[in-house]
């Protein structure tokens, strides 16, 4: 049992701090929020660069063969900095889904940053039922043509090629190009300044990959890594809200004193320290398990993070704007900002309900 | 980053599950599982017993009879021992004397104190708290006067656990009444408790148990030899004490055992005909506890892994203690709740050895609304979770 990164892992955050440090402070994130831009190009190319796309990719594509472990270190790293970049949307989930259905021969490109996808599993009207397939699939000759509208889908902003579930005899995964004939993609920055779009195809052409009707294991699998990487994202977040929190109560004066003299709000943030600590200890869990064959491992411990940090995250960022007073709710200040990050990773692949009571009836 | 057990650590857990196997008593193992109380013999033969497999004082320094495990193997025995029905071994002579013992005590002392702590002949009991000091304790006023080679010792001590059995009680008294703050005229000095001027007086609590008691002293005399350390500097001691309680004071093994009988409590209970633990909502109620101890489990063993390595003890001590606490009664309140209506009727003896009276519902419904009451103590013993928040906040915010 051991509950350190290793060495390459410490050696990646200490990396990619320097490039955020120098590419993407507060400032740039706050300016990119202003122009609704949700994808920045030359900072995607720069985090390619340091290898944190193909870090967790087999060796095959040109990846180093890492585990869910390196996505959470990298994850924590973009939650602390705010990055709306679709990491979670390639690395994570449509390079899995490549893997999973024998396109490997598309991993290379992700992992060098090249092209982007996005993946739209979930449906107006089915909340986090991530196998919903109210979108049809109809054969046209070796290809399909796809009807349907499929909701909030990050990365679908600046994705180059979509990732569709629909039914065909059973749940199925579709590729199609973003630009295809047949598709309207509504673009929209989501409340953190990260990217997302509903995806709604009246015919478009698309190609399947995997089988027909058996893609409902690969989808689960996919929303379950996905939501650990949101998971560790959310760690980052809350650990500078922690910080902030921290350094505000110590230094804002009022009746004379700093105020986390009084004993009312130094009491509540030991509790944000002591459910810190917990979210982190069973974010830490999903992330060793999110890749496990054996699927009840690896549902129960991605929903167990899911639910609790859900819940946790909601309840931190509640405390914090409350002891920091009106400061809190500025836009100016960071802590709305990470407020927002942590409640669309809470919402994105599966709620704290939802999660919950998958926990429990497994 | 790996959750799973070494090879070693596995084969620790199966040496650990053999011994329990072979050498757990049944009548003890009942009296644990039952949530009845165990009697004094109870307690000093399952002591004896783990002392003779060496395993009583598991976290003493080696040379003094420790066993040298790791925090994680620590954890594994502490979850077997629980997960087998084997009952607690007292903290107050093992977890609490001994290692003051060992870091301040004379040769003299070790020699004479040490061997019955580890084999359980002397039965230790604490004297801390006082009815005007609990939370404030260095207010201690319970006094010990110097009078050639012995003291004199007039005051009263409370919430004294399991007194009544005890042949010893070491206690924290007022050395001088006029130091210049009050934590520093403190001395800690150990008493024999048949001493003459000794008298216990039982305090019955809540769940009808006779669990604690008053201790008064009445012109008490023992010999200055066994005053521990230096005069004066007890609450020092008494700060190292109660750091070192750390490695076991979240509860994870008991929790996880008594998660395991919740669970087995809710599937026998019945609502709307089916089982209690498929209704929607208790079972939700179940997943959170469940996912908290989950977590806990995990910080529990992470931040002994790090106080191994340096990180400040104090405040780790204290947030185990926080939630350990947390999560432990709000499993013991749900195994009440789960009991419905046979949670009522009060059968405070239930499940003791030798109570022979007709059960009114299940042992586990009997004992639900007991252990329920009972521990509430967890958050308030021990220095009080506000105390423990205060501790951390004084760490965290620097005041």
């Amino acid at each position: 049992m051991n509950f350190d990164y290793s060495e390459e892992q410490t050696m990646l955050v200490q990396s990619l701090e320097r490039t955020l440090a120098k590419n993407y402070d507060f400032e740039t994130y706050r300016e990119q929020l202003a122009a609704k831009a949700t994808h920045a190009p030359e900072l995607w190319q720069s985090l390619a660069e340091l290898g944190i796309m193909a870090m967790p990719l087999p060796e095959s594509a040109g990846g180093f063969d890492g585990n869910h472990v390196d996505v959470m270190v990298v994850c924590t790293e973009l939650g602390r900095r705010l990055v709306p970049e679709p990491y979670v949307s390639n690395v994570v989930i449509a390079a899995y889904i490549f893997e999973a259905t024998g396109n490997g021969d598309k991993l290379e490109a992700i992992a060098l940053g090249e092209i982007k996808y996005a993946a739209g599993f979930y449906e107006p009207g089915e909340r986090h039922n991530a196998l919903a397939t109210n979108t049809v699939a109809t054969a046209n000759g070796d290809s399909y043509r796809l009807t349907g509208h499929k909701a909030v889908v990050l990365g679908a902003d600046c994705a180059d090629h979509l990732i569709i579930s629909a039914d065909l005899d059973g749940p199925s995964l579709f590729l199609l190009p973003a630009n295809a004939d047949g598709v309207t993609l509504r673009k929209y920055p989501l409340l953190d300044g990260r990217g997302a779009a509903d995806v709604i195809m009246d015919g478009a052409q698309a190609t399947l990959i995997g089988t027909a009707g058996g893609a409902g294991g690969i989808i689960e699998a996919a929303v379950d890594r996905a939501a650990a990487a949101l998971c560790a994202d959310t760690i980052g977040a809350a650990e500078e809200v922690k910080d902030l929190t921290q350094e505000y109560l110590r230094t804002r004066t009022q009746f004379g004193r700093p105020i986390g003299k009084f004993q009312v709000l130094a009491h509540r943030m030991v509790d944000l320290l002591v459910e810190f600590e917990q979210m982190k200890s069973i974010a830490m869990e999903a992330a060793v398990e999110a890749r496990k064959a054996d699927e009840t491992t690896r549902q129960r411990a991605v929903s167990a993070a899911k639910a609790k940090i859900g819940a946790a995250s909601r309840q931190f960022a509640q405390d914090a704007i409350q002891m920091h007073g009106g400061i809190g709710m500025t836009d100016e200040y960071a802590l709305g900002a990470y407020v927002k990050r942590m409640l669309v990773n809470e919402t994105l692949f599966g709620d704290t309900d939802y999660h919950l009571s998958r926990f429990a009836n497994i | 980053m790996d959750f799973s057990l070494t090879e070693d650590q596995v084969a620790f857990r199966d040496t650990v599950r053999t011994f329990l196997k072979d050498n757990l008593p049944d009548d003890i193992r009942d009296v644990t599982r039952g949530k009845g109380h165990l009697s004094k013999e109870q307690y000093k033969r399952w002591h004896g017993i783990l002392a003779k497999q060496g395993w009583s004082t598991p976290l003493w320094p080696v040379k003094f009879g420790g066993t040298g495990w790791s925090p994680i193997e620590y954890a594994i025995f502490d979850e077997e021992c629980h997960g087998h029905g084997a009952p607690r071994v007292l903290p107050f002579s093992v977890s609490m004397l001994g290692p003051v013992l060992i870091a301040f005590g004379n040769d003299e002392q070790k020699k004479r104190f040490l061997p019955g702590i580890q084999d359980g002949s002397d039965w230790w009991c604490q004297g801390f708290s006082e009815p005007g000091a609990g939370s404030d304790l260095a207010s201690l006023k319970c006094a010990a006067v110097r009078d050639g080679d012995d003291y004199i010792i007039n005051g009263q001590k409370t919430w004294t656990t399991l007194g009544q059995h005890a042949d010893w009680i070491f206690c924290l008294v007022r050395t001088d009444p006029k130091a210049s703050k009050p934590q520093t005229g403190i001395s800690f000095v150990m008493v024999p408790m048949d001493a003459d001027g000794v008298e216990v007086r039982p305090i019955i609590m809540l769940d009808g148990g006779h669990e604690v008691n008053e201790v008064w002293f009445t012109d008490v005399r023992i010999p200055a030899t066994y005053l521990v350390g230096e005069e004066n500097k007890g609450w020092n001691y008494a700060k190292f004490l109660l750091q070192n309680e750390r490695i076991g004071i979240a509860g994870i093994g008991i929790s996880k055992n008594e998660l395991a009988g919740l669970k087995r409590l809710a599937a026998a209970e019945k609502k709307n005909g089916k089982p209690l633990i498929e209704d929607a909502s208790f079972k939700a109620k179940i997943a959170e506890i469940e996912i908290e101890l989950r977590a806990l489990d995990i910080t529990n063993k992470r931040m002994l892994v790090e106080t191994g390595r340096g990180m400040d003890p104090g405040p780790v001590s204290s947030m185990l203690k926080i939630r350990g606490s947390e999560v432990a009664q709000r499993i013991y309140e749900l195994k009440m709740e789960a009991s419905g209506l046979y949670a009522l009727p009060f059968q405070p003896h239930a499940g003791d050895s030798g109570w022979n009276d007709e059960l009114i519902g299940s042992l586990t419904n009997a004992k639900s609304t007991p252990v329920y009451l009972n521990t509430r103590k967890i958050s308030i013993f021990g220095g009080s979770n506000e105390i423990q928040r205060s501790i951390i906040s004084k760490m965290v915010l620097g005041f």
